[in-house]
């Protein structure tokens, strides 16, 4: 009982940082001062703090490998974003980006907010660990291709200011062009592998547990269909050697399509991923 | 320099500066005294003009105008280029050698140290310094715009013209790695790629060089476009699509326009950089005004600390003289007092004491609060007549 306080509080802790450093990061952007930036990557990283310790405490209390409940899937979701995008500022310092990412953390932890704690996220017969592997590799991946598309579409706005021969005060607040295509590089190499992992752990245990049939299921093709995509776009880069602006355009459509499509399958279809 | 300039009669505290386009000498004198001329005098010798000739070349400013003078010359808010950052090093450097000569004291010291912080707090708390204005400044901005860090970026000059190679020397200093130079004569090329330990190739080998070259800088007198987007799109493959800053400081134009629409290349002319310099200037005349707000305080924050100053010495000597009359009075009770027991000779001690500091407060109170008021001088010129201190 005490854990489940001490749990309650550190969400709430955790969810008020996180709203601040995104008004931080937002207003950052419209005031056009980078130091803003830099205090609201600060707040993130005490929320993130937060996070961990609610995650340890939802882990510990209730078994969640086993069965974690919807709202500890959002909250893996935002803790996964966060992680990422904190690694990240240790090696590029392009703290803008923040910006872009943050409103995702944010949207995550309220969509926890709303959920009813307790209800069981996998129905009885999808657990076990595989599952769980396969929703954390899953999520992380998918939390990188977010940042990478994030970087793409910073990248094609810089461009643009560069290309229309200004130096605004928002160019100056972006991050350089090939900061941003860096970004874009380490977010694909680790997001491809992770998230093939991820799909893989899936389609053992559907291949296992249901022989057939999951393969049509809309969320299963979604992946899928974005799998594709981000591994095309790995090859282009590795093989063909794009860079920069064809990089950028490519990764923020592709971003654009897959969050169009996955609404959709969300909002017109019932799935075997019914609770995502 | 200095002392000869102490030497100057009225002269108290002197301080030397002189500039690129400045030679100002900042002195702390006695208001009555020939100072002034003696100055004019000075530097007419030195420079060796007639009178008439050093009549028009000087300018003169006194008391608080003086005080404003030197503090927007330390914000560089009277520099040639506004918000440049030598000027208060210069300052720093003159204030630096006039106090190894002992030429200045409690005025002169507290007034340069005043500047130094109206300098900081303009350039801390306006924009007046952020953008670059020169046209080699705006360059070295917008590579790193491109390439975020310039380490281990090449750069390809081409022709030897003087501006190509103050921006290369820029662009070197922020940590571009190598330089090539292209020119029709090699023998300028190498000249110039000496300065750099760089490399110097023909005209010719332009295509081969651009492949390697991640900024390219172009300042030929050629009447044609030495660098074509056809060019750009033949070696684009072999680049590996690597980002590419074409600067075009040529007129007629080196490079062709159309490459600005290739993909990720950027390629900014003279005018383009230009633009971007005079906008900046724009910005940097906006936050001058905020400069200037900033300058006025600080200026009111020295003359206050200055007209307290004035006040001090009378307070000193009037506590003084009061000290001085209770000495004389208690020596010369001191034979009656000598009947007295320790006990009663300390309490009369205290009581005199205590009624001549009753009496001093209110005038003292007076002196400092007014201090700050324009009508100082005349209280203080009050209380040494009447209490006869001068």
């Amino acid at each position: 009982m005490i854990l489940t306080n001490l749990e309650l509080i550190s969400f709430k802790i955790a969810l008020m940082l996180c709203a601040v450093s995104t008004v931080g990061y937002l207003s950052s952007l419209l005031v056009k001062k980078v130091k803003l930036a830099k205090i609201s990557t600060w707040i993130l990283a005490a929320a993130f703090v937060f996070l961990t310790a609610d995650l340890l405490f939802v882990i510990h209390d209730s078994s969640w490998l086993v069965n974690p409940d919807s709202r500890d899937f959002l909250l893996l979701c935002a803790w996964s974003v966060c992680a990422v995008y904190l690694a990240l500022q240790f090696k590029t310092k392009t703290r803008v980006l923040g910006a872009f990412i943050s409103p995702f953390i944010l949207l995550f932890m309220i969509a926890a907010a709303g959920e009813e704690a307790g209800k069981t996220l996998r129905p009885q017969n999808l657990q076990s660990w595989i599952t769980a592997v396969h929703l954390v590799l899953a999520i992380v991946g998918e939390a990188l291709f977010i940042i990478a598309s994030c970087a793409g579409i910073m990248f094609v706005m810089q461009n643009r200011m560069l290309k229309h021969k200004k130096l605004s005060r928002t160019s100056r607040l972006l991050p350089s062009l090939s900061d941003l295509d860096r970004i874009n590089h380490i977010c694909l190499l680790w997001g491809f592998p992770v998230l093939s992992l991820g799909i893989i752990a899936g389609a053992v245990f559907a291949q296992l547990s249901w022989q057939s049939g999951w393969l049509t299921d809309p969320k299963v093709i979604w992946t899928f269909a974005g799998w594709i995509i981000y591994g095309f776009l790995l090859h282009q880069r590795l093989a063909i050697g794009w860079k920069g602006y064809r990089m950028a355009v490519f990764s923020g459509a592709a971003f654009i399509l897959l969050l169009l499509s996955y609404c959709s399958v969300r909002l017109c279809f019932s799935t075997l991923h019914n609770f995502i | 320099m200095l002392p000869g300039l102490l030497a100057i009669s009225g002269v108290e505290e002197v301080l030397y500066l002189s500039t690129c386009n400045r030679v100002e000498i900042i002195v702390s004198a006695d208001e009555n005294s020939n100072a002034p001329k003696g100055l004019r005098d000075f530097l007419a010798s030195g420079g060796g003009l007639t009178e008439a000739e050093a009549a028009g070349a000087f300018y003169e400013y006194r008391g608080e105008e003086a005080v404003r003078h030197i503090f927007r010359v330390a914000a560089s808010l009277d520099s040639m280029v506004m918000g440049e950052a030598q000027i208060l090093g210069q300052v720093k450097e003159s204030y630096r050698e006039a106090l190894e000569k002992y030429a200045t004291g409690v005025v002169l010291n507290r007034l340069m140290h005043c500047s130094f912080r109206a300098a900081k707090r303009v350039r801390s708390e306006t924009g007046i310094a952020v953008n670059p204005v020169s046209v080699s400044h705006a360059a070295v901005e917008l590579a790193k715009k491109i390439f975020g860090s310039l380490d281990g970026k090449t750069i390809l000059l081409i022709g030897a013209g003087e501006m190509a190679e103050l921006t290369g020397t820029q662009l070197i200093e922020k940590g571009a790695q190598s330089i090539i130079v292209a020119n029709r004569s090699l023998a300028q090329a190498e000249l110039l790629a000496e300065k750099f330990h760089g490399e110097a190739v023909f005209l010719d080998s332009l295509d081969k060089k651009l492949i390697e070259a991640d900024i390219v800088i172009s300042s030929t007198g050629a009447p044609d476009f030495i660098v074509t987007a056809d060019m750009l799109r033949k070696i684009h493959h072999e680049r590996r699509n690597r980002l590419l800053f074409l600067i075009d400081i040529a007129v007629p134009r080196d490079i062709d326009p159309a490459a600005s629409a290739l993909e990720n290349v950027y390629l900014y002319n003279i005018d383009n950089l230009q633009d971007i310099v005079d906008e900046n200037m724009n910005v940097r005349k906006k936050e001058a005004v905020k400069a200037e707000m900033i300058v006025d305080e600080e200026v009111a924050r020295y003359i206050n600390w200055q007209k307290e100053l004035e006040s001090v010495p009378t307070i000193v000597s009037l506590r003084n003289k009061a000290g001085e009359i209770v000495k004389d009075e208690m020596d010369k009770a001191a034979g009656w007092m000598s009947n007295l027991d320790k006990d009663d000779q300390e309490k009369i001690d205290n009581l005199v004491n205590s009624v001549v500091n009753k009496v001093l407060h209110a005038p003292v109170s007076v002196l400092k609060e007014e201090s700050s008021d324009i009508s100082s001088r005349d209280i203080v010129a009050a209380v040494r007549r009447l209490f006869r201190l001068d």
